[in-house]
């Protein structure tokens, strides 16, 4: 029998090990360590379509890899010669792939040259409203161009572009109209009297790799230091994935450090003080090791990689996992010298199976959850649970052959006397009135209850990172990337037509100062058909204008040969008619048509190479773009207006996508909590019958009841994560339940040792899972709150599930 | 080397003392055109540019009042009314109503450089121009040259001069054209229309 024991306990030990050791390997034998940083990758997919999920993604990314530094100075001087110092001192950190704080030398007329052989084909906003209306002169045009005031010349020449129509299409560019201007070399705004220049650089690595973090942080950090030393008022703003992953990643470790480590020591103390040797305590520990061992590589396994938040809960899921091995403990303490670890183990083996199972249920549903992060937390914890149960079944044994010391006699006394009181108040028809009594005291909390399903519950980035991004938003421009449309076409061109319908309505919230500006590829390359309809409004215009040749022309749809060089005759007239000289005016004319602008060519062009990430790319279903909205109300309503019944166009929002979904499983896990409690009713009304189940059952539904009215008073809006809480205060508290009424009739000799065994386990769980409660993640600390407040109602309710056997007189 | 010494001592003061009096001259010019808070003129803008084939002249009446902004009326050889007033540009239609321009950096770059020199912040202006002065406050020429590379390839300079009043600005580009604009009749503002307030915000 007892070599039986020892070779099950052995094996079990050789597999942990060679768990242990593919765990290592998993964690650190491949080069970067697999914990997942980037906090967008916990968020469900929430759009209907792939590629709006992947345009979130690309935008995420594409200011993903760099990082933006605005040096704000009242002194001009103090601040350009800060961000030259910055430049020089991030460059020789190679954790930086490039960084750029002084202009390359680059010439004005770059921007100008690849657009002129389109010139006839570009038309700006304001332009073709102007030339389709009624009345519209070229000659005018012309006059008011020669003869503007202060013309300082900056962009097309008089020559290239007589009627300035080029000039306005280039005004209407985002280089144009971006609030940053080229200064000394520098990129500089001008706002409040203050001067800011900017100063970015790209990676050499993943934001999200945490080495590259810390060398970031270590670079930006020092040379910030030196720079706001050297030129005193000096401020560095901030702003990059990469500040935020650090961030991110410094609460979890600051959260894992705080939870772990509380936890241990006071179950640890805990365990020495109920057993009084430090053996127990160590085997505890073994059985959680294993748990949370197993929890780990199988997570790993599955998932590939481990997210912050699963990290956090593993180290409260600890309180969890010890309390099987604390009943198997108990038993012997309990057991006295008649001690066998066989029989022990039949003891408590219903009891574990049974609170097992519970725990499995609970967890299970959790994992039904389309969240990447709950499903995470629901395989961590179910593997973890199964293998600690496990350890108690087979490896324990082995290692508790001989009989113990009872358990402390102050606590088991401390423990009887409440389980007498609480049975005592529970029994007959007194504790129906009592609980009837607990409800009516809830009502009033119950009615204080609110919601909240804001997706900052899982995405609670530093306060002081936001407000310098918002500011560096505020001040160059750079868009937010959290909101944005996607545009989808069965081809390119159809995609810029579609895009180009969606502008026209931004222009309209622009004009009624409902938008700040709008990035789209559209407006910089636009659709075919718009630049022929823009072509053919220039050809009407210099048709109705047109004085020499026109009465010649056949009326009768002439040629188009003859029909182009027609119209180039007009232009050259008009030309020299408001004074050009023939040459000149005979060079604008033999441009005449010119070319459409080829999207396909100008996204190539070194131009477009900062929008690039706009255009999503064509497969088999089509094609898609991005087009980013800048500025403007908060309200998101004018831009989900601005969308509205455009065919492929939709406003993709991603925090708005994700609170939706938080708020309908918010609103499912009430109907998920009944289905559990309904899935334990038969399990409990098989093994202790239909008449007692309601009694066994009562302590942990009460103790549901009561969290929700406290957190009502407590003025906490109800979030998807105090639901959850809620499911595991059941999968918890139907095991106290389970254990009192397993283990009492074989503790009978031992008044309130059961029930002392109970309270321990709770305190466990609570100095685990009601720690979150002080974790810097906004879900966890709702998780941890629910439990404490959860765990402790359940477990103080527990003993009258048996009040008719116990507290009977 | 004490010669030299003292040479080097002269050639690092003199531009010192140069620059001083440039400095100081530039003051007085900016408080005596300062003291203007509006002005009236009639101007004429002579526009010579490589694609014309004679220079272009325009003539018309201009408002200019510190802090606010100017109105340039072009009476030929048509006629318009264009208002530029901090960073935008707008054409006032015969009821007065402003139609603004697009995006008019370009255009009312120059008209921002002298509303922050007559309101006196120089140093705005200082940061995209070297400016040198000369004469005497009776008779003086600001010349203006770009301090930004970028700028200098297609600005040449803008030259200012004047006496109690602004008389004449001349913006010479790099492409060869050139725009002058000479002042005349320049008197105190007086009150302002009706029309002329609204088409400068004022209230």
């Amino acid at each position: 029998m007892n070599a039986r024991l020892t070779l099950r306990a052995g094996l079990f030990a050789v597999a942990l090990l060679l768990v242990a050791a593919l765990g290592t390997w998993l964690l650190f034998g491949r080069g970067r360590m697999p914990i997942q940083t980037d906090l967008l990758a916990m968020l469900p997919a929430t759009e209907q379509q792939p590629l709006a999920e992947a345009a979130v993604q690309r935008l995420a990314h594409a200011n993903g890899d760099r990082i933006v530094l605005l040096v704000e100075n009242t002194d001009d001087e103090r601040a350009k010669a800060a961000a030259r110092t910055l430049g020089k001192a991030l460059r020789p950190h190679n954790v930086f792939a490039s960084v750029l704080a002084t202009l390359p030398p680059f010439d004005l007329g770059q921007m100008v040259a690849p657009y002129r052989a389109h010139r006839f084909f570009l038309l700006s906003d304001a332009d073709r409203a102007a030339l389709a209306a009624a009345g519209y002169d070229p000659a005018q045009a012309l006059a008011q161009r020669i003869d503007a005031p202060f013309v300082d010349g900056v962009g097309t020449t008089l020559q290239d572009d007589p009627f300035g129509w080029l000039q306005h299409w280039l005004d209407q560019q985002p280089w144009s109209r971006s609030p940053l201007v080229p200064e000394d070399d520098l990129l500089v705004a001008h706002r409040h009297g203050q001067t800011f220049v900017l100063v970015t650089a790209t990676l050499a690595g993943s934001s999200y790799d945490d080495s590259v973090q810390q060398r970031v942080l270590a670079a930006v950090d020092d040379a910030v230091r030196r720079v706001e030393h050297d030129q005193p008022g000096t401020r560095v703003l901030r702003t990059g994935a990469v500040f935020y992953a650090a961030a991110a990643r410094a609460g979890a470790e600051h959260d894992v450090h705080l939870v772990g480590w509380i936890s241990t020591l006071g179950i640890a103390l805990l365990l020495i003080g109920m057993f009084r040797s430090p053996g127990p305590l160590l085997l505890a520990f073994l059985s959680t090791v294993a748990g949370v061992l197993f929890a780990t590589v199988t997570s790993l396994l599955v998932f590939g990689q481990i997210y912050l938040l699963t990290l956090v809960f593993g180290a409260a899921l600890l309180g969890e996992a010890v309390d099987y091995s604390i009943q198997y403990l108990t038993a012997r303490a309990n057991a006295g010298p008649r001690w066998s670890a066989a029989d022990g183990l039949r003891q408590v083996r219903p009891a574990l199976l049974l609170a097992l199972a519970t725990s499995l249920l609970g967890y299970a549903l959790l994992g039904l959850v389309p969240f990447p992060a709950l499903r995470q937390m629901a395989v961590f914890a179910m593997s973890g649970m199964l293998a600690a149960c496990l350890s108690v079944f087979w490896l324990l044994p082995a290692l508790l052959q001989h009989p113990a010391k009872p358990l402390s006699a102050p606590p088991v006394h401390l423990a009887q006397m409440l389980q007498r009181g609480v049975s005592r108040a529970g029994l007959g028809r007194r504790g129906l009135l009592l609980a009837m009594l607990l409800l009516l005291f809830a009502l009033p909390g119950w009615w204080r209850l609110s919601h909240d399903d804001d997706v900052h519950l899982l995405i609670s980035p530093p306060p002081a990172l936001v407000t310098q991004e918002h500011r560096i938003r505020d001040i160059t421009g750079l868009g937010n990337s959290s909101q944005f449309y996607l545009v989808q076409g069965a081809n390119t061109e159809q995609t810029l037509q579609r895009e180009e319908r969606l502008e026209q309505r931004l222009q309209a919230l622009v004009r009624h100062g409902r938008l700040g500006d709008w990035i789209g590829l559209a407006r910089m390359a636009p659709s075919q058909a718009r630049q022929r309809d823009d072509h053919a409004l220039l050809e009407r215009i210099l048709r109705a204008s047109g004085s020499t040749s026109t009465s010649n022309a056949r009326p009768a749809g002439p040629a188009e040969p003859t029909r182009t060089l027609a119209d180039r005759a007009r232009l050259q007239a008009l030309l020299v008619a408001g004074g050009l000289r023939t040459t000149a005016a005979n060079a604008y004319a033999d441009a005449w048509p010119g070319t459409p602008l080829d999207f396909k060519a100008w996204l190539a062009t070194p131009m477009a190479m900062p929008f690039r990430y706009l255009w999503m790319g064509c497969d088999a279903q089509g094609c898609g773009s991005i087009v980013l909205p800048q500025g403007g109300d908060d309200d998101d309503v004018w831009l989900r207006r601005a969308a509205q019944g455009l065919p492929g166009v939709s406003l993709v929002d991603k925090a708005a996508s994700v609170s939706q979904l938080f708020g309908r499983y918010r609103r499912y896990a009430s109907v998920w909590l009944l289905a559990a409690i309904g899935l334990i009713v038969p399990v409990f009304g098989l093994r202790y019958g239909w008449q007692r189940m309601p009694r066994v059952l009562a302590p942990p539904v009460l103790g549901i009841a009561l969290t929700l009215a406290a957190l009502g008073y407590l003025g906490q809006p109800l979030t998807l994560f105090h639901w959850m809480a809620l499911m595991l205060v059941l999968g918890v508290g139907a095991n106290y339940a389970v254990f009192l009424h397993e283990g009492e009739p074989h503790t009978a000799h031992r008044p309130g040792a059961m029930y002392a065994s109970v309270l321990l386990s709770a305190l466990t769980a609570l100095l685990s899972f009601g720690l979150l409660a002080l974790s810097s993640m906004p879900a966890l600390r709702d998780f941890g709150l629910t439990l404490l407040l959860g765990i402790t109602f359940t477990a103080l309710l527990v003993p009258a599930s048996r009040a008719d056997e116990d507290g009977a007189p | 080397m004490r010669r030299l010494k003292w040479l080097l001592l002269l050639w690092f003061v003199m531009p010192l003392a140069h620059a001083q009096a440039d400095d100081a001259l530039l003051q007085r010019v900016l408080t005596s055109l300062g003291q203007h808070a509006a002005v009236r003129a009639d101007f004429t803008q002579t526009r010579s540019d490589p694609a014309l084939e004679k220079p272009r002249v325009s003539q018309g009446h201009l408002l200019f009042v510190l802090g606010h902004g100017m109105l340039w009326q072009t009476q030929s050889p048509f006629v318009q009314t264009l208002a530029f007033t901090g960073q935008q540009a707008a054409r006032i239609d015969p009821q007065g109503v402003p139609q603004p321009m697009r995006d008019a950096r370009g255009v009312s770059r120059i008209s921002q450089m002298l509303q922050a020199m007559l309101a006196g912040h120089v140093n705005e202006v200082r940061r995209q121009f070297h400016i040198a002065a000369r004469g005497s406050t009776a008779h003086w020429t600001l010349q203006l040259v770009p301090r930004q590379e970028r700028m200098a390839r297609v600005l040449g300079s803008i030259e200012l001069r004047g006496d109690a009043y602004l008389e004449g600005i001349r913006i010479a580009m790099r492409d060869g054209s050139h725009t002058d604009i000479r002042f005349s009749q320049t008197r105190d503002a007086g009150a302002l229309s009706g029309l002329e307030k609204r088409a400068l915000d004022l209230p």
